[in-house]
């Protein structure tokens, strides 16, 4: 267990940029070494309280965009409203791509959500990075046995139904792989990874309520 | 409070556009209260010209929306907000405020807050009556706020969707 979950005087953000500065990257290392310095899960990551930042950081940072290169541990990404980051992953850093996973499934073209520290060479040491992830308000349009076919605003979406992953949440019911309830024309709220290669989105977690007048 | 909700502008819940009562809502920092104002799931949404699907989202009800800043989607931020969303078939008769309104919102167990700006409308809350969200033993239930993935983030991690929140003002 890492030093930022178990109380330690050592916070989350003490130890990322340590790890930045000590050039802590694992790019290529794969889970075993991440683990030994921190957790790989973002959830588990954020499970424990956040304790207040460092005093020298007065906000978490936050980067947007598509990655452009990886060199090494670090990530230049190119912000959706023409800025440029750098972002370094660190042992410390926590990354999803469909699951909690290693920086090694990160790809050029892939979006990127980021949090972390501002370095003083201008990067940013993450403690989390999501991959791809996107939380759509979407309505089911069509049901196959491997894909949904969802409506997002104007635009289709088809979401892939992975066998070992996606699930499905009932009016708040505890997740379940049966799709059999799903039905055409409900509002359903889909966490997934979008597929940069086909604009499609692969599911997650696919959340559908009992609708209005339902309440306790 | 004056409605000044008038039907143009691109929206994810369709056409509608949002005005506060201060007059269009911006991305700077301001001072976050410490009056309870509401509780319940916090959620999170793209907006702007972001990647993916959201290369549509648009700017949102107020038009200055960006998934890069801390922000917010409010469901009561009109009146032709509430017609779509609807939080009091769920039970919340959640108070207007439009583009502009500051709130901080607080995740109810770590105690991580966020400060953000009213910038859209949403989420449908009607849609997920009763949907709940927990920690520690303490579920809080409806979806009352839309958070962008910067704001999100700053108190929990993006991959969960939800969130046990107190909201200040």
């Amino acid at each position: 267990m890492s030093a930022y979950r178990t109380g330690d005087p050592l916070d989350r953000r003490r130890f990322l940029t340590a790890a930045a500065l000590r050039g802590a990257t694992v790019v290529g290392s794969g889970v075993i070494g991440a683990t030994a310095l921190g957790a790989l899960d973002a959830d588990a990551a954020f499970a424990a309280p956040l304790r207040s930042l460092d005093p020298a950081v007065a906000d978490a940072t936050f980067v947007e965009g598509r990655i452009t290169g990886i060199d090494g541990g670090l990530l230049a990404v190119a912000g959706s409203w023409g800025t440029y980051a750098r972002v370094r992953v660190t042992a410390a850093t926590s990354v999803w791509k469909v699951r909690a996973t290693t920086a090694d499934a990160i790809a050029t073209g892939d979006g990127l959500y980021a949090r972390g520290v501002p370095m003083p060479d201008g990067t940013l040491a993450a403690d989390a990075v999501w991959v791809n992830i996107v939380h759509l308000h979407t309505t089911v349009r069509g049901i196959e046995k491997t894909r949904l076919h969802l409506a997002h605003g104007s635009h289709e979406i088809v979401g892939h139904v992975l066998a070992d992953t996606t699930s499905v949440s009932y009016s708040g019911a505890a997740p379940t792989a049966d799709l059999s309830r799903l039905r055409i024309g409900q509002d359903a709220q889909v966490l997934g990874a979008w597929r940069p290669s086909d604009d499609s989105v692969e599911l997650v977690r696919v959340s559908v309520g009992p609708g209005a007048g339902h309440h306790r | 409070m004056p409605d000044r909700a008038a039907a143009v502008g691109h929206r994810r819940f369709g056409r509608v556009r949002v005005a506060g009562p201060h007059g269009p809502a911006h991305d700077g920092r301001m001072a976050c209260g410490s009056t309870s104002l509401w509780n319940g799931e916090a959620t999170w949404f793209c907006c702007g010209n972001a990647w993916g699907p959201c290369a549509a989202a648009g700017g949102g009800a107020c038009g200055t929306c960006k998934s890069s800043k801390l922000q917010a989607a409010w469901p009561n931020a009109s009146q032709a907000c509430w017609d779509i969303t609807r939080p009091d078939l769920c039970g919340e008769k959640l108070p207007r405020r439009g583009c502009g309104s500051v709130m901080k919102v607080r995740h109810q167990c770590s105690g991580a807050s966020v400060c953000v700006t009213v910038s859209d409308c949403g989420p449908r809350t009607r849609s997920f009556c009763s949907e709940s969200s927990c920690c520690d033993g303490t579920c809080r239930t409806n979806r009352v706020i839309d958070l962008t993935p910067a704001a999100f983030s700053a108190i929990g991690s993006l991959s969960t969707g939800t969130l046990p929140v107190v909201i200040f003002e």
